[in-house]
């Protein structure tokens, strides 16, 4: 029986020194989903995944992964999951075909079933026809795909990826988030994405956490944060002045805010409803309703936004 | 045990593909089997398998070379190549990890000891028809060391090796320890505390006892080796 939660931190924290790396992090992602873990070098991402893997103690708090403790249960927690590190980690002196055959050796799968994935995995990234080559002649984006191939080789029940897209050229990157929309679309694993590509986590993740500084600082769907905390409208009207727009009677909650634009409004709502009563409060003081258009923010300006702008990475 | 035999075929198929570790294989095992055997002419005029001796020295010393120089290879590789996190995040055991390097490097040493007698006496025999009977080989002693002493030696310096390039991280450190630690070994003789003798009673106690320090150290490693503290060291 699939646990609700894949992941569950409570409070973790992990301290090198007097400095910690991560502080207080809390986070639940449920089975199934693609949650998006985005935050500047540095934050505290690869330190959280090395706890989620049971490959550093935490120093405080608590980790929950696939609904075992990877201190005690590090094994089973790292049997039942593939990882894409950072750092691809293949073996270079090693065919791709060895390096998957190697990774199915550890986990422990028959040599027929090996054999069998290993193809299926190797034709899914499209590198079949090279597979009694040397990693060491590989591109960087047929390292990433074969790494990929290595982590699904064992169907796990959770894929960590650490920028799986990262220092690829466009085509490659393409290719690469093509295999993770599939993945994602399967819906089978738990999908743990640690990436610096905005558009990516927006486009592929069900969930997304920003973390600066060792802490958790946003999380949410990325269409949740784009709305941020009271939903918004933009607004271009006509026939319509400053002592008029002061006057209007608005809906309950409802804020109006003249933008630098001619004719341009900034309404916040108390609910996403209440659109209808401003509309009908503009037209009930003469003035012409050309656009209403939702606010949405991207991803990438809820990140700025959060993170500060600094560090963009 | 799978964990183990999954860690030697990976190191196994590593070194097939390693061409600078198998020239060097092949360098010492050739030089070591070579040289004495030149010099075996003397040992032919005297008949006396004491005179081939120096055989010995040179066969122990070509698996001394190879695993100091394996053993931290096999695990400084994995960093500067940047497959040791990758390692580390596999469901792979700690002691199966160190295990696995240990044996390896401890095989390979043997093996080019063995290697290295054979090429001795291979080389002997065509020079002079009959060798055999005059080689160390002939001697019980030059057996149980070849065959055992050798053994545990490997065992030893790998167990060593692997544990000083896991916790220092660099090459020419575990290299120099590696040999320092031989040194040890030879510390009681040099300074006297202890007296060789080429008997068959003393070479077996002192094998013994070797074979003893090297499992125990072994054990100790095994104990000792835990993948958060080289996840610490990849922190840094």
């Amino acid at each position: 029986m699939p646990e609700a939660s894949a992941i569950v931190c409570r409070g973790l924290g992990r301290s090198f020194g007097v400095r910690p790396a991560v502080a207080g992090l809390d986070l639940e992602v449920p089975s199934g989903s693609v949650f998006g873990f985005l935050g500047p070098n540095g934050s505290g991402k690869t330190t959280t995944v090395r706890m989620l893997l049971g490959l550093l103690p935490p120093t405080s708090g608590t980790v929950r992964t696939l609904g075992l403790d990877p201190l005690r249960e590090g094994t089973r927690v790292r049997a039942a999951t593939g990882v894409l590190l950072d750092q691809v980690g293949l073996y270079d002196r090693l065919t791709a075909w060895q390096n998957l055959e190697f990774a199915g050796r550890v986990a422990r799968l028959p040599a027929r079933e090996r054999r069998m994935r290993s193809e299926a995995a190797l034709r899914r990234v499209d590198l079949w026809d090279r597979r009694a080559e040397r990693v060491s002649g590989f591109s960087k984006g047929m390292r990433q795909k074969l790494g990929i191939a290595r982590a699904l080789l064992a169907e796990p029940r959770l894929l960590v990826l650490d920028e799986p897209t990262s220092g690829l050229d466009p085509v490659n990157i393409v290719m690469l988030r093509d295999i993770l929309l599939s993945l994602a679309e399967e819906g089978r694993r738990t999908i743990f994405l640690c990436t610096h590509h905005l558009d990516e986590a927006q486009r592929i993740c069900s969930l997304v956490g920003i973390i600066q500084a060792g802490k958790l600082v946003a999380l949410g769907a990325p269409d949740q944060l784009g709305t941020g905390d009271r939903p918004a409208v933009r607004l271009r009207c006509t026939r319509l002045d400053g002592a008029a727009a002061a006057s209007l009677r608005l809906p309950e909650g409802a804020t109006l805010q003249p933008q630098s634009g001619e004719g341009e409004y900034r309404v916040e709502l108390a609910r996403a409803e209440d659109v209808e009563g401003v509309v009908a409060a503009l037209v009930a003081a003469g003035a012409g309703v050309r656009a209403v258009v939702p606010e949405r923010r991207s991803l990438e300006d809820v990140y700025l936004s959060v993170v500060g702008g600094g560090e963009h990475g | 045990m799978a964990d183990l035999g999954t860690m030697l075929w990976k190191e196994v198929a590593e070194l097939i593909g390693n061409r600078r570790f198998l020239r060097i294989f092949a360098l010492a095992v050739l030089i070591m089997g070579l040289v004495p055997s030149l010099e075996s002419r003397h040992a032919a005029a005297g008949a006396n398998p004491l005179l081939t001796l120096l055989g010995l020295f040179y066969a122990l010393f070509a698996g001394v070379i190879v695993v100091a120089q394996s053993a931290p290879d096999l695990v400084l590789h994995e960093r500067s190549g940047r497959t040791l996190e990758y390692l580390l995040a596999t469901r792979l055991s700690d002691s199966a990890i160190f295990a696995g390097k240990v044996l390896v490097a401890s095989v390979l040493g043997y093996t080019s000891t063995l290697l290295t007698a054979a090429v001795q006496l291979l080389a002997t025999n065509l020079q002079h028809h009959g060798a055999w009977t005059w080689s160390y080989l002939a001697l019980p002693q030059g057996r149980l060391l070849i065959l055992g002493a050798s053994a545990a030696l490997c065992v030893y310096l790998a167990t060593v090796g692997t544990f000083v390039a896991l916790r220092v991280g660099d090459q020419r450190a575990a290299y120099m320890v590696t040999m320092l630690s031989l040194a040890v070994l030879a510390a009681p003789l040099l300074l006297n505390l202890v007296h060789l003798h080429f008997t068959m009673s003393w070479l077996e106690r002192a094998v013994a006892l070797l074979g003893g320090l090297a499992i125990v150290l072994v054990a100790l490693g095994v104990r000792l080796f835990k993948r958060e503290l080289l996840v610490l060291s990849l922190q840094d």
